[in-house]
C-alpha cells in the first residue's frame, strides 16, 4: 500500500494564525486530511526571518506532494515575504531535482472584485512552471477581508461560497486533479453584495479611526510636497 | 509635462547584489533622466533597512498616511509624494517585482485613504494627497520572453490604477546594448508625457 500524500499549507500572510489566508488555506487542509493526506502547515513570515527557518519550510516542501500557497493580494501581487519565498524555493529547486509536486494558489483581497487577483494568480502559476511543480490552479476570493480572522465555519453564511468551493477544490486535489474551473467561479463570488461590503468597510475604517482617537487625522497628508 | 520647472524622478531600484547589468542600466536611466531636466533620486531598496508590512493598518486608521514601523521603508511614500515620476527599475523574477521592489511598495499603502470608491467600475481607494507621480515600470529579463513581459506590464498598468492613471513600462533585454538601453528609456519617457 503506497503512504498518505503529504498537502503542505504555506501561510504567507503576516497576520498568520488570524488572517483570512489562514481560515481559507486551513479549512482546504482541514479536507483534505478527511480525504486521507497527512498534512502540514508554515509560516512564511516568520520562516523568511531567519536561515533556520528558510532551511525547515524547504524541508517541509520537500517532503510533500501538493503544496497550498494562501496569500493576501498586496499592491496588485504577492507579499513581499511570499515573493522572497518563491525566490529561494525556485534557487532550492534548481540545484536539486524533486518528486513530482503539485501547487494550488488560494488568495484573496481587501477589494471585491475576484479578477483583481488575475495578475498575482498569473505570477504563482508561472511559478509552478518555471520549477516543473505542477499547477493545480489558483482560487480568488474577492473582498476575503470580509472574514476578518474568523474561521469559516464562524464566519457563517457569509463564507458559504468558499466552503463549496474548497469542498469541491479538496475532492478534485484528493484525487490527484487540477481544481476544476467551476470551482474557480464558486469561488470567485462576492461573499456579499458589493455595495453592501463598500458600506461596510467604509464604515468599519470610521469607528477604527474613532477607536484609536485618529477621526480628525484621517485625511491627513503628512508628505504632503 | 513640462520639464521647465525642475521635475522630480524617484527610482526604486529592485535588484539584487551583484547584478551589474542593472546598475549600469540605472546609470543611464538616471543620465537619460537628468537630459530630460529631472532631478534624480535613486533609491536602492536592498540597501535600506525595510521591514515588510505587517498588514495592521494602522497608516489607515491610527497613525493615518505613515507606517507604524519606523524604519527607512517610510522613506517610499515620503519621496513618493514628493516626485513627479516614480521609476520601478527591476529585474522580472517570476514574471512580476523582485521581491526587493516589492518591500519597498508593501509600505505605501498609506499613501492612499483606506476607504472604498467606484473607480470605472472597480473598487480602489480614493485619495489623500491631491498629486500622485506618474508610474513607469523598467523591468529586465535575460531574453524575450512573451508571458513573462505581459505579466510584468499588466501589473505596472494594476499599480497605475491603484491611483486612477495609466501605467508605462518597457522591458531590456540583457544582451541590450547601452545605446539601445537609452532609446527603449527614452521612447518610455515619450510615451508617458514625460520627455522633454
Ligand atoms: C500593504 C497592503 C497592500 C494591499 N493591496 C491590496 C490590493 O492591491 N488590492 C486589494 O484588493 N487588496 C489589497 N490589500 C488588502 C488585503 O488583500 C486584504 O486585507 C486581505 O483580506 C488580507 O488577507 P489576510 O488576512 O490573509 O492577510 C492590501 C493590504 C495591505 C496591508
Amino acid at each position: 500500500m503506497s503512504s498518505p500524500k503529504k498537502a503542505l499549507l504555506l501561510v504567507g500572510s503576516p497576520r498568520g494564525r488570524d488572517s483570512s489566508s489562514e481560515a481559507l488555506g486551513g479549512y482546504l487542509l482541514n479536507r483534505l486530511k478527511e480525504h486521507g493526506m497527512e498534512t502540514g502547515k508554515v509560516y512564511i513570515h516568520p520562516s523568511m526571518l531567519t536561515e533556520r527557518g528558510q532551511a525547515e519550510m524547504l524541508q517541509a516542501i520537500d517532503r510533500s506532494d501538493l503544496l497550498i500557497l494562501a496569500f493576501p493580494l498586496y499592491v496588485d501581487s504577492l507579499p513581499a515575504p511570499v515573493i522572497a519565498a518563491l525566490e529561494t524555493i525556485a534557487e532550492h529547486r534548481r540545484t536539486k531535482v524533486r518528486k513530482e509536486q503539485k501547487l494550488v494558489a488560494i488568495t484573496n483581497s481587501g477589494f471585491p472584485e475576484a479578477s483583481q487577483m488575475d495578475t498575482a494568480l498569473a505570477i504563482c502559476r508561472r511559478f509552478a512552471s518555471e520549477t516543473k511543480i505542477g499547477w493545480a490552479g489558483g482560487l480568488a476570493i474577492g473582498g476575503g477581508e470580509a472574514l476578518h480572522g474568523r474561521s469559516l465555519a464562524e464566519a457563517g453564511w457569509m463564507a458559504r461560497n468558499p466552503r463549496k468551493a474548497l469542498d469541491m477544490a479538496a475532492t478534485a486535489l484528493a484525487e490527484d486533479r487540477p481544481v476544476p474551473k467551476e470551482t474557480v467561479d464558486i469561488a470567485a463570488k462576492p461573499l456579499i453584495p458589493r455595495w453592501m461590503y463598500v458600506f461596510v468597510a467604509n464604515r468599519w475604517f470610521k469607528n477604527e479611526a474613532k477607536k484609536n482617537g485618529a477621526q480628525d487625522k484621517l485625511y491627513d497628508r503628512p508628505y504632503q510636497a | 509635462m513640462e520639464s521647465e520647472t525642475y521635475m522630480k524622478a524617484l527610482i526604486l531600484n529592485g535588484s539584487r547584489k551583484g547584478d551589474r547589468f542593472l546598475d549600469a542600466a540605472s546609470d543611464v536611466l538616471s543620465h537619460t533622466l537628468k537630459g530630460a531636466g529631472y532631478e534624480v533620486d535613486p533609491l536602492i531598496l536592498r540597501d535600506l533597512k525595510i521591514a515588510s508590512c505587517k498588514g495592521c493598518f494602522d497608516c489607515w486608521v491610527k497613525t493615518p498616511g505613515v507606517c507604524s514601523t519606523d524604519d527607512e521603508g517610510r522613506l517610499v511614500p515620503m519621496k513618493m509624494m514628493q516626485s513627479d515620476l516614480m521609476i520601478y527599475l527591476t529585474p522580472i523574477i517570476i514574471g512580476g517585482f523582485s521581491s526587493e521592489l516589492k518591500k519597498g511598495l508593501d509600505r505605501i499603502t498609506g499613501a492612499l485613504l483606506p476607504f472604498l470608491t467606484n473607480v470605472n467600475g472597480e473598487i480602489h481607494h480614493p485619495f489623500r494627497y491631491k498629486k500622485y507621480p506618474k508610474i513607469l515600470g523598467i523591468g529586465i529579463l535575460p531574453q524575450p520572453d512573451e508571458e513573462a513581459e505581459r505579466i510584468f506590464r499588466t501589473l505596472v498598468n494594476r499599480n497605475a490604477l491603484n491611483i486612477h492613471d495609466k501605467g508605462h513600462s518597457t522591458v531590456v533585454y540583457r544582451n541590450d546594448s547601452h545605446e539601445r538601453v537609452a532609446e527603449k528609456i527614452k521612447a518610455l519617457l515619450a510615451e508617458a508625457g514625460a520627455a522633454k
